[in-house]
């Protein structure tokens, strides 16, 4: 040994060179080729200096294998041809010269593998490591993930994304579990009064905002009770534990003031009024469903009442409004079915006690209530549209009855057939009337149109061209219940009127003491009347007494249970027997 | 081992992952059993398989210092996989510490094992997306945040696209990345491709292997790849073979089919 590192300077490129293309290709090499070059020149003068070290520095062979791994030459193949190029060529290259060379060469070549497998051993061990906490690390990061997203469905699915209230299905949720745990509940329905009005006249957009203020408002107010946002301008509040009714209503009323705040939406100075349904009853017996249809149901009361106000749950009104809807969607069917029919009233002529014609007035024979009288489901038929049909099943049926009641020289009474405001309104109603005058082969003159007061006052032009047209076929138009209305003859005069139908508190007034005046503007009526060429028929006639005054003033007709009560046509035809018995 | 109910296939480690079988080829340890029986079987199937990755490896590496040598300063790397060895950010910054650069991937432990590896350099960042929603990986807001689309950005789409189906249409991602770079920009794609090779057998095994794991194969030509760089100019000498692209030495151009990936640089003028 002893030969200075000058010679081995002097080729240093050579071993470094065929190290460098030893190991290219074992393993991925994050370097240039000149880099790997000058990299293994370093290593290649470190082992110069191994080798020729006295005494020998095992450190320096584990040294050049940790610096190959740490530098990616990182394979069993790195490690292979790194051991057989130092053995074959690094003493004949670098020019080294020692005794014991071989001897030497064999401690290098142990020290570098041992180096390299340690080395390479530990960045295996770490490699693993990390690439395990990464795993570990992302699978929490997955979960926390999948959590919060979770959490963000559950949110979104439970609130209100415009005023982030709870939503129904929350508040379904919670009014169910304080249903378990309560003695007594209570709920508030709010609906903001002509909320429609806001988001017709500014917008959809203000409209928003203003719900989105009265959410503030209504949580603010009311923080312990859970409010929630139904849709549109619906909200409901929860309150749980009440001791009664006083309860809820404190917080009717603690929301009506919330509410009531005026709030400056967008520029726009807004005051909005609500309307609360108040229900508070034990939480036992009752669900969830229930308590929010009668606090719904409620609600609609205190807006029937005007708005801006609370009611309180009525069972009994609830029972009564139950029944009437009920029985209104059952039309349809018992129309259907058949379950309808029609009795008749006579209008007897006063002059002679003939029977002039009969008014025609639908029965339900209802299969659980029995016979019904129209005054338990006309009203509701005309709420719901049902009447149309309705009415028109009552007008074919007496045409079809009426065309049966001719005698032999083919005459006889007049049907009288009432027509609701959104008969007389459909455009279809003279091409109606004409078909079924048609088909049934009744003459015009022998229907009579009974339409109110009150619907003639509110027919706008086309209706009245129609009742005209009607007119004009002959078909005789009467004004109803005249006299509880608006009570104006002027009108009389550019309408296709035939008759006038007095209405029975007039006739009432004439058995009293006071009757006197009654009978006079009866008398002044009638007097009018025939002026105009109308005819006078007094209804509710219940006295042979009444009779006699309205024959007396000049009346026309009369109807009432003095001249036969409603029953089957058959019963009126061809007799008069309240005439007769009074003479 | 028990895999919870709510965890994502990605994090099941019993299936293989394409980023940790690419690390296997390369001679990293950052690999599950699974990634390595399935790494094996592709070798069997393909056995220049990790001289193909390390010719990819390679080719990435003499890119990006082409690049920060022409001045581009902020690198996108999508579907950058294990930061192993030689990666952009260790690369570029060796060029200039100032280069930013993104990594993007789609699988959530080789965006765990970055995060690690990237904690407390403020110019290199990870963030997990899918180069299959181009957009999102422009809006993400750790992009936008390291990133100004204002000044030339390189797309790096190395070794990826061979994973993305015509379904999925390549060519409107790409088309999307491109609205968002500014002048100056690169595109710097490789793809398996078996142009010239013509050994079909080994290209079926090869898309049978990957079947195991969430990634199947899908090979393109040279044709099809230097389309999808439409609207980039393709810097010299094109679409090429890897080893061919702009080599250190004569020898590493050498028998430069074998290493399967296809691959170029484009820049968007302007």
């Amino acid at each position: 040994m002893g030969k200075s590192a000058g010679s081995a300077r002097s080729c240093p490129g050579t071993f470094a060179r065929a190290w460098a293309k030893a190991v290219s290709g074992t393993s991925y090499l994050p370097m240039t080729q000149a880099q790997l070059e000058a990299l293994l020149q370093r290593l290649t003068e470190r082992l110069a200096v191994a080798i020729q070290s006295e005494p020998f520095d095992l450190r320096i062979g584990h040294q050049v294998g940790a610096e190959l791994v740490q530098a990616h030459i990182a394979s069993a193949e790195g490690l292979g041809r790194t051991i057989e190029v130092i053995q074959l060529r690094l003493v004949r290259d670098l020019g080294l010269v020692a005794d014991d060379v071989e001897d030497r060469m064999a401690r290098l070549l142990a020290t570098v593998a041992t180096g390299y497998a340690r080395a390479l051993r530990d960045r295996t061990l770490d490699e693993q490591e990390s690439i395990r906490r990464a795993a570990m690390m992302a699978r929490a990061q997955a979960e926390r993930a999948l959590r919060e997203s979770e959490a963000r469905f559950r949110h979104q699915a439970t609130h209100d994304p415009l005023t982030d209230l709870p939503n129904r299905t929350l508040f379904t949720e919670r009014l169910a579990a304080a249903l378990d745990t309560a003695d007594r509940i209570g709920v508030c329905f709010i609906d903001l009064d002509r909320f429609k009005v806001v988001n017709d006249s500014l917008g959809h957009q203000i409209g928003d905002l203003l719900l989105v203020s009265v959410a503030q408002r209504l949580r603010r107010a009311l923080g312990e009770h859970l409010v929630a946002r139904l849709g549109g301008d619906e909200f409901v509040i929860l309150v749980e534990r009440t001791a009664g009714t006083d309860d809820v209503v404190e917080v009717a009323e603690a929301a009506l003031a919330a509410v009531s705040e005026p709030a400056l939406v967008d520029g726009h100075e807004l005051t909005v009024s609500a309307s609360i349904g108040i229900v508070e009853r034990p939480a036992a017996g009752t669900s969830p469903m229930e308590l929010m249809r009668a606090a719904d149901s409620t609600l609609h009361w205190a807006k029937a009442a005007g708005g801006a106000r609370w009611s309180i749950f009525d069972a009994d009104r609830n029972r009564q409004e139950l029944a009437r809807y009920a029985l209104s969607a059952a039309i349809p069917a018992a129309l259907d079915r058949g379950e309808f029919y029609l009795d008749y009233q006579p209008l007897t002529a006063l002059r002679d006690g003939r029977v002039l014609g009969m008014e025609a007035l639908v029965r339900w024979r209802h299969p659980e209530l029995g016979v019904l009288r129209p005054d338990s489901f006309i009203g509701l038929a005309e709420e719901t549209g049902l009447i149309v049909r309705l009415g028109a099943w009552v007008l074919a049926e007496a045409c079809r009855e009426a065309r049966t009641w001719a005698d032999e020289s083919g005459d006889g009474p007049f049907v009288s057939v009432n027509l609701a405001v959104q008969q007389v309104r459909r455009p279809g109603l003279v091409d109606e009337v004409r078909d079924l005058l048609r088909r049934t082969g009744l003459p015009p003159g022998r229907l009579q149109l009974e339409i109110t007061e009150s619907t003639m006052m509110s027919t706008a032009e086309e209706p009245v061209r129609a009742l005209r047209v009607l007119a004009d076929l002959g078909v005789r138009i009467a004004i109803d219940d005249f006299g509880t209305g608006y009570c104006n003859l002027a009108y009389l005069r550019g309408l296709p009127v035939t008759e006038l139908k007095v209405a029975g508190e007039f006739v009432a007034g004439l058995r009293a003491p006071a009757g006197r005046t009654d009978e006079r503007i009866l008398a002044s009526l009638v007097s009018l009347a025939h002026a105009l060429k109308v005819t006078v028929t007094a209804e509710g006639v219940e006295t042979a007494e009444q009779a006699e005054r309205l024959r007396a003033i000049g009346c026309d007709a009369a109807q009432g249970w003095h001249f036969g009560r409603p029953g089957p046509a058959a019963q009126h035809l061809g007799r008069s027997p309240a005439l007769t018995a009074t003479g | 081992m028990q895999r919870p109910d709510w965890a994502p296939d990605t994090i099941d480690i019993e299936r293989p992952s394409v980023a940790r079988m690419y690390d296997y080829y390369l001679g990293g340890s950052h690999n599950f059993a699974a990634d390595r029986a399935a790494a094996r079987a592709m070798v069997e199937a393909v056995p220049e398989a990790p001289l193909m990755a390390q010719a990819n490896r390679a080719f990435l590496r003499r890119a990006v210092q082409f690049l920060a040598e022409s001045g581009v300063r902020q690198f996108l790397d999508i579907g950058s996989g294990i930061p192993t060895v030689g990666n952009v950010h260790e690369i570029a910054q060796r060029i200039d510490p100032e280069c930013r650069v993104l990594y993007v991937d789609v699988d959530p432990v080789a965006v765990a094992h970055s995060q690690e590896i990237l904690a407390g350099n403020d110019r290199a960042t990870v963030v997990q997306e899918d180069l299959r929603r181009p957009a999102a990986i422009l809006q993400h807001p750790e992009v936008t945040k390291l990133l100004d689309f204002s000044q030339p950005v390189a797309v790096m789409i190395v070794a990826v696209l061979h994973f993305i189906p015509d379904a999925d249409r390549p060519e409107e991602i790409l088309r999307t990345l491109r609205a968002a770079l500014a002048p100056g920009s690169y595109l710097v794609m490789s793809q398996a491709s078996d142009d010239d090779r013509g050994e079909t057998g080994e290209r079926a095994e090869a898309e049978r292997v990957y079947r195991r794991t969430d990634n199947q194969l899908f090979i393109r030509s040279r044709a099809e790849l230097t389309a999808l760089f439409d609207g980039f100019e393709l810097v010299d000498p094109g679409v090429v073979w890897v080893p061919q692209w702009r080599p250190e030495s004569p020898e590493q151009a050498e028998d430069a089919a074998k290493a399967v990936f296809i691959g170029g640089v484009g820049r968007l003028g302007g």
